[in-house]
């Protein structure tokens, strides 16, 4: 079998062919990840899959200019042509003052997102949280007959990076999931609901909730009414609102002001969302699910208030344009494996709590809306702002369940959504991708129908 | 990847039970250039390469997939899927490969990986001064490069061994037009399973000016409507509804299932006479073309409704064999590290005999959807929405003010059956379609049609 370098020694390798190579700087990443999952289907397991991988990016910096390249052939020969290869990129693009790799040491910190041993366990202990997933659903509602999916994975992966200015640092970390898609079935009719959680932990992970809330996700759908063409304050459970949350991260985006992206440009100390709105990101949250210590460019990770009460406080940025903006850098530069370029993102991005009772807040309207789903989230253009969505809800008459709706459409503006939420709940909840958010009320949104 | 390298791995995959192995290799090859705020910023380039070997034993399937350098490592992992089977079965062999040649349906006159970068970056570089050049109000614009050409190996211990190479083009443009406090984007790209003879100055030009002005057109349109309208989609909109109102649900996956709004229907009227929906894997050099599927069957044109009757479902080898149809060459997978699914490749209405031009003046109040964006469908009940990135009123037959942030809403059997008018031309667009976490490159298309009363979403005043 061809020799098996270690990690480390395939970093080391890299280091030294950038040496070799005669360029002004570089950086080797390096990302291991073991990963699986069970699928089940009547009961029984239907798929097992098992992946194994490992690869590395290397960015070179040569007279400011950037190359990047990336491969999986880590043989002495394959870590040589990828830092080659990185040279000839770089002699493409264009150079940039701003360019730079990074230098400060990076500080020891615990995060505890690495679980020992979470890729050794058995199929079959996966293989019963998604049955439990299951039974929770079915045990929920007896309309819940069938399931579209229904997964239960986990990761485990190391993550090195070296650079030729002086940092090196690694972690580990862990990751496990499950989800499914619950169908409620009653007359002819048939409804889908989808819920997914995930946790740093096995045992944190709770199979029971994840079938309760698909099922409920379901049958809340069953039995819509024609619904006209109306405005409406809508409501938005956590879930709900962690989707139009992820929607304005790329307002933040420090490259989308710096190019004229992002309506969020210039924004800094003024009001941009209602005095009830505070955001954080918070890449340093304990066992939080997009936890780092350093980003994709070795850039300590931080927490930060994007904005605090209403008033915007500074956006997400990368070493470049912490640069160009004369800022420090906030440690944003994310990186989604070794074959992608770091591009600037949240981490654990959360909309704070509120003071309001959720239950209150639409127990005190005659008439609103709650979204159930929302159907096309990622045609939102971030540069516009504008949305216009497919949804169903339940429309509430002083805060009780009139009847579902389905086939409408609700529509505006992100920014015109951030100013229009005066009501935040108390019960922030952390959902997949490290989104969190408490219930939102929003004043009034379009709802397109009949 | 030799063929006796092939029945090594099936042979070890089996060594321990299963009733049958297969084995997907890999080698993608990908670069991507992207010229942004004026200048080349990014140049990235890749090769990845794996392997995943799949072993089914009785109901359950196991799939082991992980980067494969060389024969040992893919023996290695053909030990990893063998483990994951039960023990106790029957031994199966495998039987020995025979490879065999099936035609492609691309042409790759020019392999861009001959091409000089210089001249890819030329291509950026014209396409952000064609953009800018258009209007004052443009203020950003953002042109992108990817080539990729992926070499795959299927082969399995019923004595499969197929080759395909899939060389993949994309240049995209995505412009950004400012007024006031007003940002509006406008994208347009070009897209196919062709060499860089695609890619012409012509095309690239053409394509930046169209993102250029629907940049421009939007920034400076009315908010759209909200409300029920009699709706032209234009042939030129593109066939992003018929790949959610209808592609989608007759997945064969979801109809095993019994979960799709098409489910035991075949043989049934599930549209308007007017409606004949294909689905064709072999449409000459489009983004979702390519020889063979993910599991080595031919691709295939297939229809699906004829005339309003629901005929056949887009399958893989496992939903075939179960529902009884013909393996129809839609099994794919995103990448060596995922089992491949029952999903589209081109799907298009087939033209009909009305004058498109006729179509619009048919119609006295209503709107015209010029170009249609991303979609998205919940195939269980049917509801289905996409985004709209150009479209304009018509009052009296003609086209009027442009409209912006609109979105169409509907169920796709109901709308399918309310079609009622279906033009003489043809229009083609292309995505990436997402399912069960993969993306897959896939073409729609379809000509002019009316639908009588659908629900627009956009804002109240």
């Amino acid at each position: 079998m061809s020799e098996r370098m270690s990690n480390e020694a395939v970093v080391e390798r890299g280091l030294d062919a950038l040496g070799a190579s005669g360029v002004g700087a570089g950086e080797v990443f390096l990302k291991e990840a073991r990963s699986g999952s069970v699928e089940i289907k009547d009961g029984a397991v239907e798929n097992v899959i098992a992946r194994g991988e490992r690869g590395i990016g290397v960015r070179i910096l040569d007279a400011q200019r950037l190359g990047f390249a990336h491969s999986s052939d880590l043989s002495e020969e394959g870590i040589v042509a990828c830092v080659e290869q990185a040279k000839r990129m770089s002699g493409v693009t264009e150079p940039d003052a701003d360019l730079g790799l990074a230098t400060r040491p990076l500080d020891d910190v615990d995060l505890d997102i690495f679980q020992r041993g979470l890729e050794d366990r058995a199929v079959g202990e996966f293989a019963d949280v998604a049955l439990a997933v299951e039974a929770a659903a079915r045990q929920a509602d007896p309309r819940v007959t069938h399931f579209r999916k229904t997964t239960a994975s986990h990761a485990v992966a190391s993550t090195i990076i070296a650079t030729t200015t002086g940092v090196r640092a690694t972690y580990r970390e862990s990751y496990t999931g499950a989800m499914t898609s619950a169908i409620a079935t009653e007359g002819g009719e048939r409804q889908i609901g989808y819920h997914g959680e995930a946790a740093r932990r096995f045992g944190e992970l709770d199979p029971a909730r994840i079938g309760r809330r698909a099922a409920e996700r379901a049958t809340d759908k069953l039995g819509p009414k024609p619904f006209k063409t109306q405005k409406l304050p809508i409501v938005l459970d956590p879930w709900m609102a962690m989707d139009l949350l992820r929607a304005i991260a790329p307002l933040f985006s420090a490259d989308n002001v710096l190019k004229g992206r992002s309506l969020f440009a210039g924004k800094v100390g003024q009001r941009v969302a209602n005095e009830k709105v505070t955001i954080v990101d918070d890449a340093r949250r304990p066992q939080g699910l997009r936890s780092a210590p350093f980003d994709g460019e070795g850039v300590a990770t931080t927490t930060r208030t994007l904005v605090e009460a209403g008033v915007l406080r500074g956006y997400l940025t990368s070493l470049k344009t912490a640069r160009k903006m004369k800022v420090e850098p906030t440690g944003n530069a994310r990186r989604g494996g070794y074959g992608s370029p770091s591009r600037i993102g949240p981490s654990n991005y959360f909309m704070a709590a509120g003071t309001d009772d959720a239950a209150a807040l639409t127990n005190a309207l005659d008439r609103a809306l709650a979204i159930t789903s929302l159907l096309n989230l990622h045609t939102i253009d971030p540069v516009s702002g504008e949305f216009s969505l497919g949804a169903t809800g339940n429309y509430l008459e002083r805060g009780a369940r009139a009847f579902p709706v389905q086939g409408i459409t609700v529509a505006g503006n992100l920014t015109h959504l951030l100013n229009a939420i005066v009501g935040v709940g108390t019960d922030l909840v952390f959902g997949p991708g490290g989104l969190g958010s408490p219930t939102l009320l929003i004043s009034e949104l379009s709802i397109g129908g009949a | 990847m030799s063929a006796r390298d092939a029945e090594h791995a099936l042979r070890t995959a089996l060594s321990r039970g299963g009733e049958w192995a297969e084995l997907f290799w890999e080698r993608h090859q990908t670069l991507q250039i992207v010229f942004d705020d004026g200048r080349v910023e990014d140049a990235i380039s890749g090769v990845d390469q794996g392997a995943g070997i799949r072993v089914t034993s009785g109901e359950r399937t196991t799939y082991a997939n992980g980067n494969v350098a060389d024969a040992d490592d893919l023996i290695a992992l053909a030990g990893r899927a063998a483990r994951g089977v039960e023990e106790g079965g029957e031994l199966h062999d495998a039987t020995s490969v025979v490879p065999d040649e099936v035609a492609g349906h691309s042409t790759v006159a020019i392999d861009p990986r001959d091409v000089p970068v210089g001249r890819k970056v030329t291509l950026l570089r014209r396409a952000d001064a064609v953009a800018r050049g258009l209007d004052p109000r443009i203020q950003q614009v953002t042109a992108t490069y990817a080539e990729s050409i992926q070499d795959v190996v299927v082969a399995n211990s019923d004595g499969l061994f197929r080759t395909d190479r899939r060389v993949r083009l994309n240049l995209a443009i995505h412009v950004v037009a400012r007024a006031g406090e007003v940002l509006e984007s406008g994208f347009e790209s070009l897209r196919g399973t062709n060499g860089f003879e695609m890619l012409t100055d012509e095309a690239v030009a053409e394509a930046a000016r169209m993102a250029a002005r629907r940049a421009v057109l939007n920034v400076g349109a009315e908010a759209a409507p909200a409300g029920t309208y009699t709706v032209v989609l234009s042939s030129e909109a593109g066939g992003t509804l018929i790949h959610e109102s209808v592609g989608h649900g007759l997945e064969a996956d979801l109809n095993l299932k019994g979960l799709s709004v098409y489910s035991g229907r075949i043989g049934e009227k599930v549209a308007s006479d007017l409606i004949t929906v294909i689905d064709d894997g072999t449409d000459p050099d489009k983004r979702g073309t390519a020889a063979i599927d993910d599991e080595g069957t031919p691709t295939h044109r297939t229809v699906l409704i004829e005339k309003g009757v629901l005929r056949s479902y887009l399958s893989d080898r496992k939903h075939a064999e179960k529902l009884g149809i013909a393996r129809s060459g839609n099994a794919r997978r995103e990448s060596f590290r995922f089992l491949p699914i029952c999903r589209m490749t081109n799907t298009m209405i087939a033209p009909g005999t009305s004058d498109p031009a006729e179509i619009v003046r048919s119609v006295k109040d209503g709107i015209f959807v010029k170009k249609m964006g991303g979609g998205q469908v919940d195939v269980v009940s049917g509801n289905f929405a996409f985004e709209i990135t150009e479209c304009y009123r018509i009052r009296d037959g003609k086209l009027a003010e442009p409209l912006r942030g609109a979105t169409l809403v509907g169920q796709g059997p109901k709308l399918m059956s309310e079609i009622d008018m279906v033009g003489s031309d043809l229009g083609y667009s292309t995505g990436t379609c997402g399912k069960d976490g993969q993306g897959a490159p896939v073409a729609d298309a379809q000509p002019t049609i009316r639908i009588p009363s659908v629900v627009v979403g956009g804002k109240l005043k």
